[in-house]
């Protein structure tokens, strides 16, 4: 069971940007785009994420399961919420293309539209989150974080968290091994409450060592006077030219779209 | 024997090396037990996560501070794990206010010595914690444009029905292997 975050863009383009460009982009992006209805303002942003994703140099072969995963849940979220059903669907003025059989929705050019629309947001979605994954050393995560003036303490056990996972997975192996030497054996029953209740053997004792271990670790961290005084991180980071380069470029365009939402045409579904 | 989460000394709010060690265990448990899940029959994309139990867990006995960075940082882990980046960022936050929550709703509950009447005031609580921190996620109608039913019942109930069989079943076990050991290191 592999559970470490695989930086699989090390040395790209924004690899080697300040992480804190990484986190933000995600954000300006999500401004950027929500509630667009347009298919033509989501194909601009979607080219503009792509050339972003592009940048992360992440390895096709690294992500294909992510990304088909990903394309295929979306796919029948849009295609079940905006074409077969209408729990989120845009009609329109146009005239009928086919109506749905069993659920009796009808389709028009503004539905196909929209449904595009929505399957290119959530795609282009990923593409600027992929590298929020793939392209920051998670040793960087938690300094990225302390730097966007989250408190101290706390970044540092975003730090924790992945210094743990290791151990946590070995913990958790030794145990099920250690309980299936003692006749332990995961339940093949459908029934969810059965299934669960035969999980408590392992997930029990794995949650009580790890906290029994966590007293030390923070009695540890005591000693050494942490939370005393500001924290200091070897990794120094600073923005650079190129940093404020990028971020300046995902600023204007959450100001252009939110601006093209409330004034101009991206507001409303466009129909062919 | 009480429900009383925490002990005298902690306020549900402080973040001292205790919330931190044990926000981040508890954030790599999540984590890794949140890999495994399995489909409820009968249903097309119910899953439940039995790691979910870990949340309100972790919320009652270690504070609002641990129990939302459980819940946010634990989710956050997996979705960078499986490659899913910051997409679902407004589920992980509807995970760590679970734990924030159910921190709330333990600090006002008073001592129950019955403990038959502790276990099931756990499983109500966590319940509910539940319900309510899973309501964030009808920012979905902003963020991915859905409508009220589709959040309705696509996304809160769906979700609420998965979470809330995994915390009703192990949010009282974990609670009752935890407490002697809590009370003999004073916790």
């Amino acid at each position: 069971m592999d559970v470490t975050p695989r930086y699989l863009g090390a040395g790209s383009f924004l690899a080697r940007r300040d992480p804190r460009v990484l986190l933000l982009v995600p954000v300006l992006y999500f401004v950027a785009v929500a509630n667009v209805a347009d298919l033509r303002g989501m194909l601009v942003c979607a080219a503009i994420a792509l050339v972003y994703y592009r940048a992360a140099g992440i390895p096709w072969r690294g992500v294909r399961a992510n990304w088909v995963f990903m394309l295929t849940f979306t796919t029948l979220l849009v295609v079940v919420n905006s074409v077969f059903t209408a729990a989120d669907t845009r009609v329109g003025a146009g005239e009928a293309l086919f109506a749905v059989p069993l659920t009796g929705t009808e389709v028009t050019w503004a539905t196909l539209s929209y449904a595009s629309t929505l399957l290119i947001r959530y795609a282009s979605l990923a593409m600027v989150s992929f590298p929020v994954a793939f392209a920051i050393a998670p040793s960087d995560l938690g300094v990225a974080l302390a730097r966007l003036r989250l408190s101290q303490r706390l970044a540092y056990g975003v730090d924790l968290t992945f210094r743990f996972l290791p151990s946590t997975v070995a913990a958790l192996r030794e145990t099920i091994d250690a309980q299936r030497v003692r006749g332990y054996e995961h339940s093949r029953s459908r029934n969810p409450f059965r299934k669960l209740a035969s999980l408590k053997p392992v997930v029990v004792p794995v949650t009580v060592n790890a906290l029994i271990d966590a007293e030390d670790t923070a009695n540890a961290m005591d000693l050494r006077g942490f939370g005393a005084k500001h924290r200091t991180w070897m990794r120094e980071l600073a923005f650079g030219r190129t940093d404020y380069l990028v971020m300046g470029g995902f600023l204007a365009l959450a100001a252009v779209m939110t601006a093209a939402k409330f004034f101009g045409p991206f507001g409303e579904v466009w129909a062919p | 024997m009480s429900t009383e989460a925490l002990s005298p000394r902690h306020s549900p709010w402080t973040i001292d090396s205790r919330t931190v060690v044990f926000g981040a265990v508890g954030a790599a448990l999540y984590a890794v037990l949140g890999l495994f899940s399995f489909l409820i029959p009968g249903t097309q994309s119910v899953t439940v996560r039995p790691a979910v139990a870990l949340v309100p867990f972790f919320g009652k006995r270690f504070g609002v501070i641990t129990g939302f960075f459980v819940g946010f940082v634990g989710n956050v882990v997996i979705d960078l794990i499986q490659g899913a980046g910051l997409i679902w960022w407004n589920w992980s936050v509807a995970n760590g206010l679970v734990g924030a929550f159910a921190a709330l709703i333990f600090t006002v509950i008073p001592p129950i010595s019955s403990e038959a009447l502790r276990h099931v005031v756990t499983a109500l609580g966590a319940l509910i914690a539940t319900a309510l921190g899973l309501l964030f996620i009808i920012t979905d109608l902003w963020v991915l444009g859905i409508d009220f039913n589709t959040f309705l019942f696509l996304n809160y109930l769906p979700a609420l029905l998965a979470n809330g069989i995994a915390v009703v079943i192990l949010v009282p076990a974990l609670d009752a292997a935890w407490e002697p050991l809590a009370k003999r290191a004073g916790l």
